[in-house]
């Protein structure tokens, strides 16, 4: 009679280097990825630049549910709270954008 | 045995005792990943926005003009580009008239944009950012180049000219010129551009002033000392620079936003609450296992090489996990789980398509704000365990 095979087992090591080759495998492609984006992104730059430069834009429309977000380079720290005496910034986007410093010179940035 | 072969067997007993507590290991596995991807992704997209405005806006008018009154934004005088005839180094002074409109069909807020076209750097270049038709002639009255999101809402009604109302509730019309790409969403999803004229007809406003006045510059290096003559001869007015314009993006995507606070907070509760678990000290089954392995002739470093390997392992894929769902949650779905946030309740949703930009210490950042602290919380209970008689720690079990 044959003595038992032994069975073969992969060490804990073994499956973690599986692991991680996949992951690996997985960021390399997002790296590549990453990279065609890039390249991508520069074309439409470009564009965006005529855009901007044609037009005299000064913001990104991002948000256009309030004009302090939705042009907020050129608007005033206070017009969230100018609707009316004692009113409160309300809407969502107010808690996504940070209010930027008071921009402009005769704004005490001389 | 050398110490690599030392270590690789360190790292196989490691593995089998995290996967003996694989439920515990793979729940902290995954609120980690989790709390990593939440700050991951805060910035990834704001750096893709950020980044998206420098280069975009590096284009914008090197000066823009605003009348101030009462601390309110007015209608600028013409006249004032009178006044500014004798500031050498300006090239020119164009007036634009702007504002928004309230479409209450749809319910959206559109930009309605009013210039002399023929007057702005890049004019000519205007038709490569159009996707459909071509720009009007200069000073063409009653034809309009609109945004994707604008054409999307006329085809929605069904008509073929956009039809708006003046302030008198008056209507009039506009035969659409040209559509932007899509390439351009981000600038002009929700732009109609006008002649100047059009835009005051639309707006009722009087042919003597302007919403605001852009000046170009022959020497940019001359830029702050032009404003800072033009805020001298104009006291009443607010004049912000370009490299202001990108300052304030450098600024308004940044942690001090209230969403980011809460990403933060959240992280940070969540890491105390990591913390405090694993430095309060290690579970009678963790001691005991530590015991039985010293009377089996294991030295504190092998135990303590033990708790550094676990440290490394859950923080280590933690982290690589949750930066990976983070950049495929920004490249692939634009950024869906923070879109309600930084749209809020915009009717008009333009496709933002981010390129994540991927910097080494942002994430190096990331990286020792979690990582680190979880290894030091994890090895310092280990090594207090470890240092005391394996009898008296068994004893105690």
């Amino acid at each position: 009679m044959n003595p038992a095979v032994p069975k073969r087992t992969v060490r804990p090591l073994g499956r973690l280097l599986m692991v991680l080759t996949c992951l690996g495998l997985l960021l390399l492609a997002l790296f590549v990825h990453a990279r065609i984006g890039a390249a991508r992104q520069e074309r439409e730059n470009r564009l965006r630049r005529i855009a901007v430069a044609a037009l005299g834009l000064t913001d990104l429309c991002v948000a256009t549910e309030a004009r302090y977000t939705r042009h907020p380079a050129v608007t005033d720290l206070v017009v969230p709270f100018m609707d009316h005496p004692g009113a409160i910034e309300h809407f969502p986007t107010g808690s996504f954008w940070a209010p930027p410093a008071a921009p402009g010179f005769n704004r005490g940035e001389r | 045995m050398s110490v690599l072969a030392r270590h690789l067997n360190i790292l196989d007993h490691t593995l089998s005792s995290l996967w003996r507590r694989r439920l515990k290991n793979l729940s902290v596995l995954l609120v980690f990943a989790g709390v990593i991807f939440l700050i991951a992704s805060f910035q990834l997209v704001t750096r893709a926005l950020t980044e998206t405005a420098e280069q975009a806006l590096v284009a914008a008018p090197e000066i823009t003009i605003q009348k101030m009154s009462a601390g309110r934004q007015v209608a600028v005088p013409l006249a004032y580009s009178e006044k500014l005839s004798g500031i050498f180094g300006i090239r020119r002074v164009v007036p634009r008239v702007w504002g928004y409109y309230f479409d209450e069909v749809s319910g959206a807020n559109y930009t309605v944009l009013g210039l002399e076209r023929d007057r702005m750097p890049a004019s000519g270049q205007l038709d490569l950012v159009l996707d459909q038709g071509e720009s009007p002639a200069p000073g063409r009255s009653g034809a309009a180049l609109i945004g994707r999101s604008v054409q999307q809402g006329l085809e929605r009604k069904g008509g073929s000219l956009l039809s708006l109302f003046r302030p008198d509730l008056s209507m009039v019309s506009f035969t659409v010129a040209g559509v932007f790409k899509e390439e351009t969403d981000i600038l002009t999803n929700d732009l109609i551009v006008l002649d100047i004229d059009d835009a005051r007809d639309l707006f009722l406003v009087p042919e003597d002033v302007a919403t605001d006045l852009c000046v170009y510059v022959a020497n940019q290096r001359e830029v702050p000392t032009i404003a800072k003559k033009i805020a001298d001869a104009l006291p009443d007015t607010r004049v912000v620079t370009r490299a202001q314009i990108r300052k304030t993006y450098q600024v308004v995507f940044g942690w001090r936003s209230g969403f980011a606070s809460v990403c933060l907070l959240t992280a940070l509760a969540a890491f105390v609450i990591f913390a405090w678990d694993k430095a309060s000290g290690l579970s009678p089954e963790e001691r005991r296992e530590i015991s039985i392995l010293k009377l089996l002739g294991w030295e504190t470093r092998d135990i303590l090489a033990i708790r550094l390997w676990e440290g490394i392992l859950v923080a280590g894929l933690a982290f690589v996990l949750g930066c990976t769902l983070a950049y495929i949650h920004v490249a692939f779905f634009g950024a869906s789980l923070f879109r309600p946030v930084m749209v809020g309740w915009s009717v008009i949703s333009p496709s933002l398509r981010l390129a994540p930009t991927v910097q080494l210490s942002q994430f190096l950042l990331i990286f020792c704000f979690s990582v680190l602290p979880y290894m030091a919380a994890t090895v310092i209970p280990a090594w207090s365990c470890a240092s005391v008689p394996a009898e008296s720690a068994l004893g105690g079990v």
